[in-house]
């Protein structure tokens, strides 16, 4: 943890590209000898994780909350749906930056009216615009799809990447894997983006605002403007991690957008930790797994999965486990390796005094 | 204003009035600050000092007359403007950024002057990198400057009050200003960090305009060449601490004394 920390935690930007690869070519290593089931699900967690991370940035940075930003992640998922399934042949970065682009969009005009607004109206306005998504992508039916979605099949794995994989299944095993691949190199990118926006000038303004507005302006910053860089930078990175996300499952549709995404969302940052990288990789981690534990965990007890408190346990477990880190580690699970530390020293030094005396 | 030199003032209200329903907290108030020059504004509680402040640093709008910023170029600037214009200000009760070192906060002071775009930020242009450097650097002069560089990594609330109020000072500096504002500068603070505030003071003097608003008269007197005195928002005396301590009506309403 400390060692990732410091590699990070860098000022200059080459240190911190080093930091992000590494990580990216540890989990991408992992893709390989982990099962096509869980490279899937790692997939999953890798496109969330950028969500939480914009996300991350709003809350952590910019001291702002946002319930909207499954809405901002549905309308990147929409427009990488409706452009693939229109144009499906285009290069998939040129669908990545679409989906980015839209999504800022789609934040900027949100935060024209938003940034007037503070904590819980904030809060509101924005679980207005995520709760407007599902029915409009429902019911615009010739564009969207309505209620069944939008289909493509936009990822094909390359031969050179096929032929490392031989045997039964080696198909499936191969585009599983070729989708976390590609999941993960996406999410590094964006991490080590964020990473830049985190340690810059735009970083600091972001925290002025947090700390002290009067103060902040003061030293020259403009609040609305700042406020709405916030928003967008945001929304940009939840149009990212929507892209991502139906690109590996190749299809849209508004189910996958439900109201409380943007809770679920909301709690994994602060389990895995506001305003930090490895926050929100751990968040993405948890995601991706939790699903598959939660139905391990139903089998083992005996719970009827479809029963309405086995349905409900995520809700329950997330419930729970958010109330115990408000409670122990409010920096999140990133944050308890540094709290451990701490403790450590603490003792230590309450024992040499103690023993010194 | 005819007859007078020809140097522009740094900042010159004219006319100045503000009304918070119906009490008049700045009533057709008019004062400048010339360029090198020491102000003070003195008054009793509730006098219209912090809101002359507030007027100045477009905080607060005038209902009617105007602020004007001659040697600096500008007019009408909103309060995020100002810093990058040549204005800075500390606040009443310090007002540090609660969650950054003290090294950040005084490079915080710098944030107007940036002149990069977002795209450095997003993809971490080396320019980026020894712009950061430089100003790293730059607030550490500044810490050394007020004699607080072991302060550096501290954080605010772990930090004795009288330095708190030294770094809000390094970050109003950061700004290079033309005009510094000092929103009760002195207030507590004890007797050596009182006399190390007065010769900072005056070294400033050198290469700015500083308009101060203050309590502690003997900190004060010695200190300012004009004082500009306001008694339920209205300027009542302008002139040399030693007039002013010698005017019957500012005795009366603010010194204390007895007619």
């Amino acid at each position: 943890m400390k060692w990732f920390r410091s590699i990070v935690a860098q000022e200059r930007t080459t240190a911190r590209l080093t930091g992000v690869l590494a990580v990216t070519i540890l989990t991408l290593a992992i893709t390989f000898v982990l099962p096509p089931v869980a490279d899937s699900q790692l997939a999953g967690g890798a496109a969330i994780s950028i969500v939480i991370l914009g996300l991350s940035w709003l809350v952590g940075w910019s001291g702002q909350i946002s319930l909207g930003n499954s809405g901002f992640m549905a309308v990147g998922a929409y427009a990488t749906g409706i452009w693939a399934v229109h144009h499906g042949s285009t290069p998939l970065i040129f669908t990545f930056f679409l989906a980015t682009v839209i999504g800022a969009i789609s934040g900027l005009i949100i935060a024209i009216p938003s940034t007037r607004l503070s904590g819980p109206y904030l809060a509101g306005m924005t679980l207005a615009f995520s709760a407007a998504i599902s029915p409009i992508a429902q019911n615009y039916t010739s564009v969207t799809g309505g209620e069944g979605g939008l289909f493509f099949n936009t990822l094909t794995t390359p031969h050179w990447f096929l032929g490392l994989f031989s045997g039964q299944n080696a198909t499936i095993n191969a585009n599983a894997q070729w989708t976390a691949d590609l999941a993960v190199v996406v999410a590094g990118v964006a991490f080590f983006f964020m990473a830049n926006l985190f340690h810059s000038h735009t970083g600091r303004a972001m925290r002025l605002v947090r700390d002290n507005d009067v103060a902040a302006e003061l030293v020259g910053i403009n609040l609305p403007r700042t406020r709405t860089v916030a928003f967008v930078v945001s929304a940009a990175f939840a149009g990212l991690g929507g892209s991502v996300y139906v690109l590996i499952n190749a299809t849209v549709n508004p189910s996958a957008f439900p109201l409380t995404l943007s809770i679920t969302l909301l709690t994994l940052m602060v389990l895995g930790g506001i305003g930090t990288l490895s926050g929100a990789v751990i968040g993405g981690i948890i995601y991706a797994f939790s699903t598959n534990l939660i139905s391990h965990l139903n089998s083992l007890t005996g719970i009827n999965p479809t029963s309405n408190l086995g349905a409900n346990m995520q809700g329950i477990i997330f419930g729970v486990l958010l109330i115990l880190t408000m409670l122990f580690a409010p920096h999140g699970i990133a944050g308890l390796g540094r709290r451990l530390r701490f403790f450590v020293k603490s003792v230590r030094r309450v024992a040499s005094v103690s023993t010194g005396e | 204003m005819s007859g007078e030199p020809i140097v522009e003032a740094t900042v010159e209200l004219e006319d100045v009035t503000v009304r918070f329903g119906g009490l008049l907290a700045l009533d057709e108030v008019s004062f400048d600050v010339q360029p090198m020059e020491i102000v003070g504004l003195i008054g009793p509680n509730g006098a219209g000092k912090t809101t002359a402040f507030n007027v100045i640093c477009g905080f607060q709008k005038a209902d009617s007359g105007t602020v004007r910023f001659p040697a600096l170029g500008h007019n009408a600037l909103t309060t995020s403007q100002l810093c990058a214009a040549g204005v800075a200000r500390t606040l009443q009760g310090v007002g540090l950024f609660t969650n950054m070192s003290v090294l950040e906060n005084v490079m915080a002071g710098a944030q107007g002057h940036v002149g990069r775009g977002f795209a450095s930020s997003l993809f971490g242009f080396p320019a980026g990198f020894r712009h950061e450097l430089k100003l790293r650097d730059d607030a550490m002069a500044q810490l050394e400057r007020l004699g607080i560089a072991k302060f550096a990594s501290a954080l605010p609330y772990s930090i004795p009050y009288g330095i708190s109020k030294k770094v809000s000072i390094a970050r109003a500096l950061m700004g290079r200003p033309s005009l510094l504002m000092l929103d009760e500068p002195a207030s507590g603070l004890d007797e050596n960090e009182l006399q190390e505030l007065a010769e900072l003071i005056v070294q400033l003097r050198e290469s700015m305009s500083v308009l101060l608003v203050e309590h502690n008269m003997d900190f004060v007197m010695p200190l300012v060449h004009r004082l500009v005195v306001l008694n339920f928002g209205k300027v009542i005396a302008t002139g040399a601490p030693a007039t002013i301590s010698t005017d019957p009506e500012v005795l009366a309403a603010y010194l204390g004394v007895d007619s």
